[in-house]
């Protein structure tokens, strides 16, 4: 546990500096995005390793998060931080709220083909809606407010250091919150949950419920990542939204490791890095992206977090 | 005897098949009855329609003369109706101890707490170690159930469903590719629970129904053909002639 | 009145493209518990394949005979080194494994044949169109119709009457006991699998002179065949033949009023479907 604390420590000290010591903003761009996508990444683990629940297309709700967002700033308060991401979150929440409720009536299968269905349909809206969501061109040209704290201003989003730095701190919070509340009682229920949905109605727990609870949850933080993406980038169109991304933020789950909450940031990295390299180099990235999850199933179900505890379990029978 | 539950003309229909024909079954406090059949006589669709896992056709259930007829199965939990199933049904990814842990969990309350450790609920960390005691699976704690033996697993089960301080427990074929050896225990162990609460048992076993039921109800296609103490059962013609005619 | 009839038609020959694909699909998951999400791309490669064999000089009936069986021995290839291997773990593994073989596939697609769209053509006497109840038809898409036909008769056929069809079908409502009659399990599962592509293959060369040949048509048919297979309820042939011909007219009838929402509310509906009556809307199905 100590070691953990440490070696997290150690990880945050070194991003927080980072900035600071290298000097290309577009490094430090690409460690921002690598960090949005992580807690988007890590939103979907707790669908998908702790509650069990497939979801095809969980960058909808990044996408509900940074819409709304932009929208607000851009009609509403184009200088209120927090109040905005406020709006974003709870605004994806409540849009979550009927759509989990449908879905969790269903588990497995007909879940995953649901969140496509409903994943389709925020795509389709987000694209066609052209009037309020700037359909295929998205939202362009959103402020780019003050990082203010009780009357001091810190910084502007429009700055790439203090937008990195505002995200470190935000996704460190919603890391050290998710943890919390994994390791929890409630956490307890959802893992449950994940072994066999069954049994665990029978005894006594209200499946249903539960799973609404998870998956609000699961939304919610992913309406952050999306408040983070639309500050980060000051755009946000509906190729974010696509079933391809959504495969995408499969891909890192699966690349960093079900079931911890540190993979997803890893698998983030790692496909972040790829596509960068990658998409560059050529068109088929699509065809890359198809291979390398079918390798990761076949070969590496548990992702890096999964070689992670193979060795750890090595290190401890040495001994 | 203080009837805990019944059933008043309870039916269930798959497509054309009565599945559960008119059942009016009694269970009382601190009894063991054991319902038993011929394949196919409806004895676990007969436990899953009062358990909850199927709605019955037709037909009452009453729990303490509460009608909970339909009632999903999560919520019979809380009044006290916990089974076991015919298939071993745990969280395999999980270990032994937090098997009983989160079921006891689930009963007593705590889940909705999502800032603290599951350590804090102490009552019912101690609670699961109690029951891990009495089933002798202390040893067991921290192995996964899925690397537990088959025998391990069924007991885990039964181990869960007591975390649910149930008044009822359906256990249904508890002994089935048990080991005489684990087959003898476990009777001992369900005849020492009924000396509690109301078990009732589906088994295939004879030796062990005949030897640890306070009262038989016999099934045959849905219905209940007889009733009564082990030794009337023995005797009875129309069952024989349910088990043999379908030899 | 002619447009109506027009439509009527242009349904039944979507519905029938749709039957097929759905018809693969619920073999393969009937059969081995595998949701193929890979299966509009199939469909796609089906459509492709044909489009080369005629490249090389083969008529269009040597191609609708040939390209199915091609598509199949792709899912032969597929089933046997990345199904097969899956199948056994839980369910979310299964569906994260198809879902990437779709893109792979889709991806590949891209690289052989590259973005444009293919024009599939056609011998001469199929390019004509024929006056039927008051309107000129295409007797392409009559000739569709037939060959639909046809492929369903020859799948009741093979199901019903055949040993091999009969012993699949056993696999489909109780698997444990087809095994227990020491039926290879594996030859069902494998024979599955080719069976589905090879059903998905022969709508893509049917669909090919129809809607138009290009990387996104899998993409859309999967779409399309999952709501049939959730509106019919999964496992249930009248379901999808019912499910089939209704959302065929449904997207007919969309592309000729010409609306977006066409799609969203049919989204919506397999949602509603899916999750308030997991059976299907004919009550036959089992989605679990």
């Amino acid at each position: 546990m100590v070691g953990k604390i440490l070696a997290l420590g150690i990880v945050v000290l070194c991003l927080a500096v980072f900035p600071f010591v290298v000097e290309n903003r577009f490094y430090v761009s690409l460690i921002n995005q690598m960090l949005i996508y992580g807690l988007l990444a890590m939103s979907l683990d707790v669908l998908l390793g702790y509650t069990g629940l497939l979801s095809f297309m969980h960058n909808a709700y990044l996408g509900t998060g940074a819409y709304m967002v932009g929208l607000f700033l851009l009609h509403v308060a184009p200088s209120s931080l927090w109040i905005t991401l406020l709006v974003g979150v709870m605004g994806t929440i409540i849009l979550a709220l009927p759509v989990g409720w449908v879905q969790v009536r269903t588990g497995g299968l007909a879940f995953a083909l649901l969140t496509l269905a409903f994943g389709m349909m925020f795509f389709t809206v987000a694209w066609k809606w052209y009037t309020v969501t700037g359909g295929d061109d998205g939202l362009m040209g959103v402020p780019h407010p003050d990082i203010s704290l009780f009357g001091w201003v810190l910084g502007s989003t429009g700055d790439p250091v203090a937008i990195y730095l505002l995200t470190l701190v935000v996704v460190l919070l919603c890391f050290l919150l998710t943890w919390r509340i994994v390791n929890s009682p409630f956490g307890a229920i959802l893992e449950a949950i994940r072994e066999n949905e069954d049994r665990a109605s029978f005894v006594g727990i209200n499946v249903r419920r539960f799973k609404l609870m998870g998956w609000l949850l699961a939304c919610g933080l992913a309406g952050v990542s999306g408040g983070l993406f639309i500050l980060w980038r000051g755009y946000i169109g509906p190729t974010t939204m696509s079933a391809f991304a959504g495969a995408g933020v499969l891909m890192m789950v699966l690349l960093g490791g079900m079931g911890s909450l540190w993979g997803p940031f890893v698998g983030a990295g790692i496909f972040i890095l790829m596509q960068d390299y990658i998409s560059t180099m050529t068109e088929h990235w699509e065809l890359f992206v198809g291979m390398v999850v079918i390798l990761l199933v076949l070969f590496m179900p548990r992702g890096f977090a999964g070689i992670g505890d193979r060795l750890a379990r090595l290190g401890r029978e040495r001994q | 005897m203080t009837i805990i539950l019944e059933t008043e003309r309870l039916y269930r229909r798959f497509g054309g098949v009565l599945a559960t024909n008119d059942v009016n079954i009694r269970f009382g406090e601190k009894r063991l009855k054991s319902i038993i059949g011929p394949n196919g006589a409806g004895k676990t669709t007969l436990v899953n329609v009062i358990t909850g896992r199927l709605p019955a056709s037709s037909g009452r259930i009453l729990f303490r003369d509460k009608d909970i007829t339909n009632r999903p199965a999560h919520s019979l939990i809380r009044l006290g109706i916990c089974r076991t199933f015919q298939i071993t049904s745990v969280f395999l990814g999980l270990t032994a101890f937090e098997n009983i842990r989160i079921s006891r969990q689930s009963r007593k309350g705590g889940s909705l707490r999502i800032f603290s450790s599951r350590d804090s609920l102490m009552q019912v960390s101690e609670d699961a170690w109690k029951i891990l005691e009495d089933l002798e699976l202390v040893d067991q704690a921290s192995t996964l159930a899925r690397n537990l033996a088959h025998g391990d697993q069924r007991l885990l089960e039964v181990g869960m469903a007591l975390a649910g301080e149930p008044e009822l427990l359906f256990l249904d074929e508890p002994t089935a590719g048990m080991s005489p050896a684990e087959t003898e225990h476990i009777a001992q162990m369900i005849k020492k629970l009924s000396e509690e609460i109301s078990v009732v048992l589906i088994e295939h076993d004879m030796d062990v129904v005949m030897s640890i039921s306070d009262e038989i109800t016999v099934l045959h296609q849905g219905r209940i053909i007889a009733e009564g103490p082990p030794a009337a059962i023995r005797g009875d013609e129309k069952v024989k002639e349910a088990y043999l005619g379908h030899e | 009145m002619s447009t109506a009839v027009d439509i009527l038609f242009n349904s039944l020959v979507l519905g029938g493209v749709f039957l097929i694909v759905a018809i693969g699909l619920n073999i393969i998951y009937g059969l081995s518990r595998v949701m193929n999400l890979a299966h509009g791309s199939l469909y796609a490669l089906g459509a492709y394949a044909s489009v080369t064999l005629m490249s090389f000089g083969a008529n269009f009936f040597v191609a609708l005979i040939i390209a199915p069986f091609m598509v199949a021995f792709i899912g032969l290839v597929l089933e046997r080194t990345i199904i097969a291997p899956v199948r056994k773990r839980s369910i979310v593994y299964t569906l994260i494994l198809t879902y990437g073989l779709m893109f792979l596939l889709d991806g590949l697609i891209r690289y052989v044949w590259g973005n444009e769209p293919k024009f599939v053509k056609l011998p001469l006497f199929l390019q004509d169109t024929l006056p039927i109840l008051g309107t000129h038809y295409p007797v392409y898409r009559l000739a569709t119709l037939v060959i639909i036909a046809a492929t369903m008769a020859g799948l009741m056929l093979f199901l019903g009457k055949t040993r091999t069809g009969i012993t699949l079908r056993a696999a489909s409502t109780i698997p444990e006991m087809v095994a227990c009659l020491g039926i290879n399990m594996k030859l069902v599962h494998i024979g599955a699998f080719v069976l589905g592509c090879g059903m998905a293959g022969i709508a893509g060369v049917v669909a090919g002179p129809l809607y138009s040949v290009d990387p996104t048509m899998g993409h859309e048919m999967l779409i399309s065949s999952f709501v049939v297979i959730v509106i019919g309820g999964l496992g249930s042939l009248r379901g999808a033949v019912f499910a089939a011909l209704l959302i065929g007219l449904v997207q007919t009838l969309a592309e000729f009023f010409i609306t977006d929402l066409a799609m969203v509310i049919v989204y919506m509906l397999m949602a509603v479907i899916l999750a308030f009556m997991p059976r299907g809307l004919l009550g036959e199905g089992r989605f679990e």
